[in-house]
């Protein structure tokens, strides 16, 4: 875990209120973990996590979406400007072997592409509200990429767990509205494909040792920042 | 070079940036990014007799320059920090001050006793923690403060520190100091509260929340000042402390210490570089140790 300042190489925006910020520089995160991350001083106070979208030899990448003032501060960034990072954070999706599937709902979608890249031959399934966006840079580093739409303006009219059948797969990892993973914990359950899910909760320090990012599981409460983000769904208690 | 040390009511530090309760773990989190005994000392998480769960999320909410929490004294345990925590920070090299919540001020003898019985550095009453009961803190009240010293002083041959809420005023140091507290720490969080526009609803289960972070500095430097000046057992100052001009200012209004809590979630740095940054400015103005400056503001 480091604390770096780093320099934004491009802040492109790839969708209505969504955008991809690249920074240079050399890092070590794996695949489903995530940083804290800032670029004002102390307004607001907070970090915001964001789950690590890509990396490679020339710097990391995050997706994001705009929801408020954090994120609306990041979407202002300009290559050279600074970025402060404290990561790379949490436990990432697990090392499994076999068919894998992604899903990913909305801003869902950030924490699987890197992974994607990695696995190689894992199956993508992108839900989006309106038109899609992303999708042939999914489909260069994925087997298959399936993608529905609920407003039908590019892919399947529907949910994302209208178009994903667990039949087949080894594992699935999936990340979005919670409604969406406890919709897909009820399918994969049933077809007895072991499920991780990356969650959210909002975060101070992002390392553990606040306590404030509680998400209840069968073990109790666990720290999201530390224990997760990605929890195998059967520990979690959804109406928690 | 400024002698960074500083003995505060029977604790030896090596300098005087201690990092606050609840905001710093057990040192293990923010010891990855640096060595936790570089620091004057380390206040756990609250700790209680028997394990709690803490509060249900939403746990942590926003405000302008500050930090609503409600985390609920979340722990392990007395007997679990004692036998899995307190070896490995002790082998870091930190000083370890034992924070300590009780429901009774039986619980609270009975906690530090406990406690004195293993090799921590010190005891850090919290009698101050607006997340647990209904109605306002112990230390609010004055009697019901010198109960729980009482109790506690009488179980404990370490340096007994007291942890006042913000609301408590001089009657309730002063109850502290007559009980035989060998210092107070103060503030802990305000008590506050958010609602939720979209459901009309309160943010948080409790209702009531702690506020922390810079927005409450000026406040907790005005409590610290009036305390300085009406004890005489040293004050350990806290309340948005953010970088070593802060930690300044409550040296200068009368603290022994410091403690650095919501900053150290803003920058991990944040506690070190206070430190850094109090060396610098001894060297640079010659001072030579802290009782130079201490108090000025009230000279
Ligand atoms: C481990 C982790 C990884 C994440 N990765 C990504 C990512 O890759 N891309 C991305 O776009 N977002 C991600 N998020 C969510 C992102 O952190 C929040 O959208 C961001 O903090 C909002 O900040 P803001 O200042 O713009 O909005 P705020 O002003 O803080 O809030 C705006 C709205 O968002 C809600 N909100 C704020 N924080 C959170 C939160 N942490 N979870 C859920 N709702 C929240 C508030 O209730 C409010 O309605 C991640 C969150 C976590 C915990
Ligand atoms: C997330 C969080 C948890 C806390 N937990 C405790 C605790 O367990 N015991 C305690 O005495 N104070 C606790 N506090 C209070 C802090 O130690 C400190 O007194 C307060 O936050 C004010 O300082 P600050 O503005 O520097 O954060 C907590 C504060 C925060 C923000
Ligand atoms: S955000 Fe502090 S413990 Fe997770």
């Amino acid at each position: 875990m480091d604390v770096v300042e780093a320099r934004v190489a491009s802040n492109v925006r790839v969708a209505a209120g969504v955008f991809l910020l690249k920074l240079e520089g050399k890092y070590s995160a794996a695949p489903g973990q995530f940083y804290m991350v800032r670029a004002w001083a102390r307004d607001p106070l907070l970090s915001r996590p964001l789950s690590v979208f890509d990396r490679d030899e020339n710097g990391i990448s995050f997706l994001y979406g705009v929801r408020g003032r954090g994120t609306e501060l990041l979407s202002r960034l300009s290559p050279g400007d600074a970025v402060g990072l404290t990561g790379p954070l949490g436990n990432g999706w697990p090392q499994r072997a076999g068919r894998i599937a992604l899903v990913g709902g909305g801003l869902g979608i950030a924490p699987l592409y890197y992974a994607a890249k990695i696995l190689r031959n894992a199956d993508v399934y992108l839900g989006f509200a309106d038109a899609p966006y992303l999708v042939d840079e999914f489909a260069r580093v994925a087997a298959r990429v399936l993608v529905s739409s609920e407003t039908g303006a590019g892919g399947t009219e529907g949910v994302v767990t209208d178009i994903f059948r667990p039949d087949g797969y080894d594992a699935c990892y999936a990340c979005g509205p919670l409604p969406m993973l406890a919709a897909l914990d009820r399918v994969c359950r049933r077809a007895e494909v072991p499920l991780h899910v990356s969650l959210e909760a909002r975060m101070a320090c992002g390392v553990g040792a606040c306590l404030g990012c509680a998400v209840r599981t069968v073990h109790g409460y666990a720290r999201v920042c530390r224990d997760g983000p990605v929890f195998p769904a059967s520990e979690v208690i959804w109406d928690g | 070079m400024g002698d960074m040390t500083v003995v505060v009511g029977g604790l030896r530090l090596k300098n005087p940036v201690i990092a606050a309760a609840g905001t710093f773990g057990f040192g293990a989190e923010y010891g990855e990014i640096y060595d936790p005994a570089r620091l004057g000392a380390v206040c756990t998480k609250g700790l209680t007799l028997r394990p709690r769960d803490g509060n249900p999320p939403p746990r942590l909410h926003e405000t302008a320059c500050g930090l609503l929490n409600s985390i609920g004294l979340q722990n392990p345990g007395i007997d679990a920090f004692i036998r899995e925590e307190l070896p490995r920070m002790k082998e870091q090299g930190i000083t370890v001050i034992a924070n300590v919540w009780g429901d009774s001020p039986a619980e609270y003898e009975q906690a530090v006793a406990r406690l004195c019985d293993s090799p921590v550095d010190a005891i850090e009453l919290n009698v101050s923690c607006p997340n647990v009961s209904q109605g306002g803190p112990v230390g609010e009240d004055a009697r019901r403060t010198a109960r729980v010293v009482r109790r506690a002083r009488r179980a404990c041959t370490v340096p007994l520190w007291v942890k006042l809420p913000p609301a408590g005023g001089i009657a309730v140091a002063r109850a502290a100091q007559e009980e035989g507290a060998d210092a107070v720490s103060t503030v802990n969080t305000f008590r506050g509260m958010a609602i939720d526009i979209e459901t009309g609803r309160p943010v948080f289960a409790n209702v009531v929340a702690g506020l922390s972070g810079p927005a409450i500095k000026p406040i907790a430097l005005r409590i610290v000042y009036e305390l300085a000046g009406a004890l005489t057992i040293p004050v350990v100052g806290i309340g948005g402390i953010s970088d070593w001009r802060d930690a300044l200012e409550f040296i200068m209004a009368g603290a022994h210490a410091v403690q650095v809590g919501t900053a150290n979630f803003v920058d991990p740095l944040a506690a070190v570089r206070i430190v850094a940054g109090l060396e610098r400015y001894m060297d640079e103005k010659g001072i030579g140790n802290w009782e130079v400056i201490r108090g000025s503001a009230q000279r």
